[in-house]
């Protein structure tokens, strides 16, 4: 073994176990922050083991959007809703976490027993690092074509369904709207909960006429 | 490969549907980004229908194209596709023309609306007829993500919130378990993702019937199993049915659903044609468990969109009978009852969606005594809501019979007479709205129905609406009688999509062979 | 199309290559080659380790004396020949500070937050050339891996505003968060149209396609609003005034910074600054011709009559070389600092004003106007 092969096979080693040992923290830790950013250290570990696999592009991609955006943002909504909850602790809270950790061994002995049992079709080609990111636009723009000009649709689409869902709505007067149902909701009237006493119109959050103008 | 060379390979005619969809929707968020929402509000639901009739219109012109495969293979237009793409394409037209009232009277914005259920056709109609893993993919995510958005639309409303949440997270998770498993088989089949390809090269490494494709299978399953929803992986259904605006519902429960199923058919066909009594097999159990909990539950619902629900999750288990026996008929029968349910659901829809806009509410309990107020709505809902139990001379009964039929002819006993169980037991929670609302003593009549307003088909956006009633009821009940063109059209559809014939014939290898025996056996007798 | 720039390399002989160069004489040593390599690769990123930080204490002095010399003082003078040794006793001095911890932070995250916002910015260097074969890795990624890079560090930010407990960090880290994610686009939108001209997202090849022509190749020219749309966006990335809104003292105290003290201080300090010279240095290689000079050197060789292989031509090549990216980055440090006692602080609408609805529509303009010149020019355009 040289140098090189030793370097690789030592930053495997050291990959795969910060992308295991952050992936179970994000999982397993209860303060959802320490878990957001175990999430970033996921992906960053991802990253580089996509670079020791020759896939530069892909590796820069993903800490570009994983890191850069997606954890970001992810982080981001969880210091807007900073909100301290303490969950009671639920009786026998320990039979629904074994069941969880019986089905998760399961699915991993599983997924682990086929992956060791089949032979897979390796193709011996070595991929070439320095062209990775020319082959990719080559690819886009001819046999994954539709799917790439498709993407900037579902990306249109999915920036106008975030400013509506986002924007600050102009609510007209209430008076002029006083024979309908409140603004910006469904016309069916709530189901009346068990306990309430019917008849009652604003029984849910929403209808709540503090709550229709905030 | 040079430009003019690859425009040349790309065949983008067969395209064409989609495009006049995406050129509709540029057209409609451009325009009501320029004139504003208040004038934009006249006319970008009819040019909407339009662009979806324009494109019905091209898909017809399609039919008979000698080339279907385009963009290289990503895209398989054939029969198939068609017909379904228009399914999808209709649904929408209907589900706009049902909700140009509802969300003008729900304050929020019309054009946004449309332009996301425009793009969620969009999606449904590229996933009918995507021939590759990436495609199929995007896809689905296009009409997932446009249906997540739809779903929250109105979003003052907490169970509006809760549905698209649930929606959303749970909608991502069986996403992810459908991209697990299509990166199975894009790993099994050596970086393959054409669906074709993949079936050859996992056919050429023997590797059919390993575990790691039956785990793909599962996985896939459970990814396209969510998205016609079926039992188990139904519980987002009544929830988001419920939470929903409801020509949302309308377009999930039909256009939505009608993508899933032929993702279903082209995947499961296409890629796995070695696993098939394996497909048929979890299919069945999904449609024995669809047929069961979804009519039974449906009993005990007060809520006229739950029912609807819980009854669309049992219709999913009907369709499903026509997907496991595989064959010609059932896949013909499968088509025939998905254009039926188009007519009678959306119909029914739409008369709920006029019924809870008149009274501000959609209990069954609040539906007592409407024949006298409103008779044509009372009259949809009724044909339509007996069409779907599969009441004779409606649509919904010849859909019935054939799947049926089909299923029997095919030796799939068990699951027709469960079928045919389920059947009567649906009638009796269709039947008990229509008797409801066709009560004579003006004592039983509801408070909703005794303080119906009067009713005026000039408002604004009501028009539209007496437009879809009156066209489903026409089509449920005139597409009953005549059904002829439908199971021409059905049945042509089947006859004419190679992949549909070459899986018919990979099944019959077993008989060809007896009748083979038969025939060496014959001579020797005469000798 | 693409190997443009590597013909073009291969064709006129590259200048200095000191690795082969410091591998073979230890070779000739007798030590193996294997273990040579070994010994080299720390090497350069050392050297660019303390080539950072000592452009980091350059920086620093710049900007007192050239703020003195803004507002009409003098600055400082006395610690050193003209101050010079100024921002060195700042450093000694963060260096002996007491490091306090806030007592209800939460310490590993307020320890880890400073170190992931360095980083970063430290490896970003790797990229950054100062002649034919003066840089750390020529990866193929190149200017995407600055970007990609740079996007890491608010999660830096936002884990010590968090860690600090305290709701001005707090809010100091949401707003460089949603600035550098605002200006990111912009960003990475003009380097592609950069990109483009080049078909090379390595600095080395960036540089290449630039050269030829002395001043009149440089990509400014080609492209002006990139340029523009460049520079705004790495001085929001940086924080500079006028994007400082992060560390705003009127509103936030010191944003995310305000709980820090000593060593973790210093790295924050060292990390702007680092990010300061570092987009400089990039402005330079995108925009201004990187290492070439305005007017060519083999244009001045041939005139003086010098063949263009001879081995002392090449050394002072590479000297010239890594002299004009200096003095470039420098001249763009000094317009920072101009900038900076220019120009009012925006408001944070504003400043969200300005990434979303100004730099974006017109940088997406920029890109489909470098295509179509791309198509139309093929000559001028790197076609």
């Amino acid at each position: 073994m040289n140098l090189a092969e030793g370097v690789q096979l030592v930053s495997l080693g050291l990959l795969s176990f910060m992308m295991l040992g952050a992936a179970l923290g994000v999982v397993l830790l209860t303060n959802v922050v320490y878990s957001a950013f175990l999430l970033g250290g996921t992906f960053i570990s991802a990253a580089g083991i996509y670079l020791l696999l020759n896939a530069d592009f892909v590796a820069t991609a993903q800490v570009l959007i994983y890191v850069g955006a997606v954890n970001v943002l992810i982080i981001f909504a969880i210091m807007l809703v900073n909100k301290r909850q303490d969950f009671a602790p639920l009786p026998k809270a320990w039979i629904r976490k074994s069941a969880t950790a019986v089905v998760c061994l399961g699915l991993f002995s599983l997924l682990t027993t086929m992956v060791l049992v089949t032979p897979w079709n390796l193709s011996a080609e070595v991929a070439s690092a320095d062209s990775s990111i020319i082959e990719i636009g080559k690819h886009f723009f001819t046999d994954f074509l539709l799917p790439f000009e498709l993407a900037s649709v579902l990306l249109l689409m999915a920036l106008v369904g975030a400013i509506i869902l986002a924007r600050r709505e102009f609510l007209p007067e209430e008076s002029a709207v006083a024979v309908q149902q409140p603004i910006l909701t469904l016309p069916e009237r709530p189901r009346e909960l068990a306990g309430v006493t019917p008849g009652s119109p604003d029984r849910t959050i929403a209808s709540k006429p503090s709550d229709r103008n905030k | 490969m040079d430009f003019a060379s690859l425009v040349a390979q790309l065949n983008t005619g067969t395209i064409l549907p989609e495009l006049i969809v995406t050129a509709t929707l540029m057209v409609v968020v451009v325009g009501d980004l320029i004139v504003g929402r208040t004038a934009s509000s006249r006319w970008t639901p009819y040019l909407s229908i339009i662009g979806l009739l324009a494109a019905v219109a091209a898909l017809y012109l399609q039919w008979d194209s000698s080339n279907p495969i385009s963009f290289l293979g990503s895209f398989n237009s054939d029969a198939l596709s068609i017909v379904f793409r228009g399914i999808i394409a209709l649904s929408a037209a209907v589900t706009v023309l049902m909700s140009v009232r509802y969300v003008e009277q729900s304050g929020t914005a019309l054009a946004e609306f449309l332009t996301i259920l425009l793009t969620a056709t969009l999606g449904g109609m590229f996933l009918s007829g995507s021939n590759e893993l990436v495609m199929i993919f995007v896809s689905l995510e296009t009409l997932s993500i446009s249906s997540y958005l739809l779903t929250g639309y109105t979003k003052r409303d907490p169970r509006s919130n809760e549905a698209a949440l649930k929606y959303l997270l749970i909608g991502a998770s069986s996403s992810a378990i459908f991209l697990y498993g299509s990166s199975l088989l894009y790993g099994l089949s050596g970086g393959e993702t054409n669906l074709g390809a993949i079936a050859a090269s996992v056919a050429q490494a023997r590797l059919g019937e390993s575990i790691g494709m039956v785990i793909a299978l599962v996985f896939v399953i459970a990814g396209i199993a969510f998205k016609i929803a079926a039992v188990p992986f139904h519980q987002w259904t009544p929830d988001v049915y419920e939470g929903s605006p409801t020509p949302v519902v309308a377009f999930l429960s039909v256009g939505s659903k009608a993508a899933g199923f032929a993702l279903a058919i082209r995947l499961l066909v296409t890629a796995f044609p070695l696993l098939t009594d394996q497909w048929q097999f979890v299919l069945t159990a999904l449609a024995i468990l669809s047929m069961i909990l979804g009519n039974v539950v449906a009993l005990a619902q007060t809520s006229m969109k739950r029912l609807l629900a819980y009854s669309s999750i049992g219709q999913a288990g009907f369709v499903m009978i026509g997907l496991v026996v595989g064959s010609q008929d059932g896949y013909a029968s499968m088509i025939f009852y998905l254009i039926a349910y188009l007519f009678m659901n959306l119909g029914a829809f739409t008369c709920v969606i006029l019924f809870s806009l008149r009274t501000g509410t959609d209990q069954i309990s609040e539906y007592s005594g409407l024949y006298q107020k409103d008779p044509l709505l009372t009259l949809g809902l009724s044909i339509c809501l007996l069409s779907l139990g599969g009441i004779p001379p409606l649509v919904g009964f010849f859909g019935k019979i054939y799947l049926f039929w089909a299923g029997w002819q095919a030796g799939a006993y068990g699951l027709v007479i469960l079928g045919l169980i389920t059947s009567v037991i649906s009638i009796y929670y269709y039947i008990r709205v229509v008797k409801a609302m066709v009560v004579k003593e003006p004592q039983e009549m509801s408070e909703a129905v005794k303080n119906y307003p009067e009713v005026r088909w000039d408002l604004p956006g009501m028009r539209p609406l007496q437009v879809g009633i009156v066209l489903s009821l026409v089509a449920t009940s005139i597409a009953g009688i005549l059904s002829n063109p439908l199971f021409t059209l059905a049945n042509n559809a089947v006859a004419q999509t190679p992949i549909l014939q070459s899986a018919v014939v990979s099944r019959q290898p077993v008989v060809t062979q007896q009748q083979a025996t038969v025939k060496l056996v014959a001579p020797e007798l005469k000798l | 199309m693409y190997t443009y720039g590597r013909k073009r390399r291969a064709e006129h002989m590259e200048g200095i290559d000191l690795q082969q160069t410091f591998i073979r004489s230890l070779t000739e040593l007798g030590i193996p080659s294997g273990a040579a390599k070994a010994i080299w690769m720390p090497l350069p990123m050392l050297l660019m380790i303390i080539g950072a930080t000592v452009g980091v204490l350059v920086t620093v002095w710049l900007e007192r004396k050239i703020s003195a010399a803004a507002q009409q003082r003098i600055g400082p003078e006395y610690i050193g020949p003209l101050g010079v040794l100024a921002p060195v006793a700042d450093g000694l001095k963060l260096i002996f500070k007491e490091d306090t911890v806030p007592a209800k932070s939460d310490p590993l995250l307020f320890t880890l937050g400073p170190v992931i916002v360095v980083i970063p910015v430290f490896l970003s260097y790797l990229i950054v050339p100062f002649g034919q074969n003066l840089v750390i890795t020529n990866v193929s990624m190149g200017v995407l891996l600055w970007i990609s890079l740079s996007s890491v560090v608010p999660i830096g930010l936002l884990m010590s505003g968090y860690a600090s407990n305290n709701k001005y960090s707090l809010l100091g880290g949401l707003r460089a968060a949603a600035q550098s994610i605002s200006y990111e686009i912009p960003l990475a939108l003009a380097v592609l149209a950069v990109a483009m001209m080049s078909n090379s997202l390595s600095t080395v090849d960036i540089v290449d396609q630039q050269s030829g022509y002395g001043i009149l190749g440089w990509n400014i020219w080609r492209q002006p609003i990139g340029f523009l749309i460049f520079w705004i966006a790495a001085l929001a990335e940086c924080e500079r005034i006028p994007f400082d809104l992060p560390e705003a003292e009127e509103e936030l105290v010191a944003g995310y910074q305000t709980e820090y003290s000593g060593m973790k201080f210093a790295l924050f300090y060292l990390g702007s600054y680092v990010n300061l010279v570092l987009s400089a240095l990039l402005v330079a290689v995108l925009y201004l011709g990187g290492w070439e000079s305005p007017i060519p050197t083999s244009l001045l060789a041939n005139l003086a009559g010098v063949s263009e292989t001879s081995a002392w031509l090449e050394i002072v090549d590479a000297a010239v070389g890594i002299t004009m990216t200096l003095l470039k980055a420098y001249f763009l440090v000094f317009i920072a600092i101009l900038l900076r006692w220019t120009v009012p602080r925006v408001r944070i609408d504003q400043l969200l004003d300005l990434g979303w609805k100004f730099l974006l529509p017109v940088s997406l303009v920029n890109l489909l106007l470098t295509a179509a010149l791309k198509i139309a020019f093929p000559v001028a355009f790197g076609g």
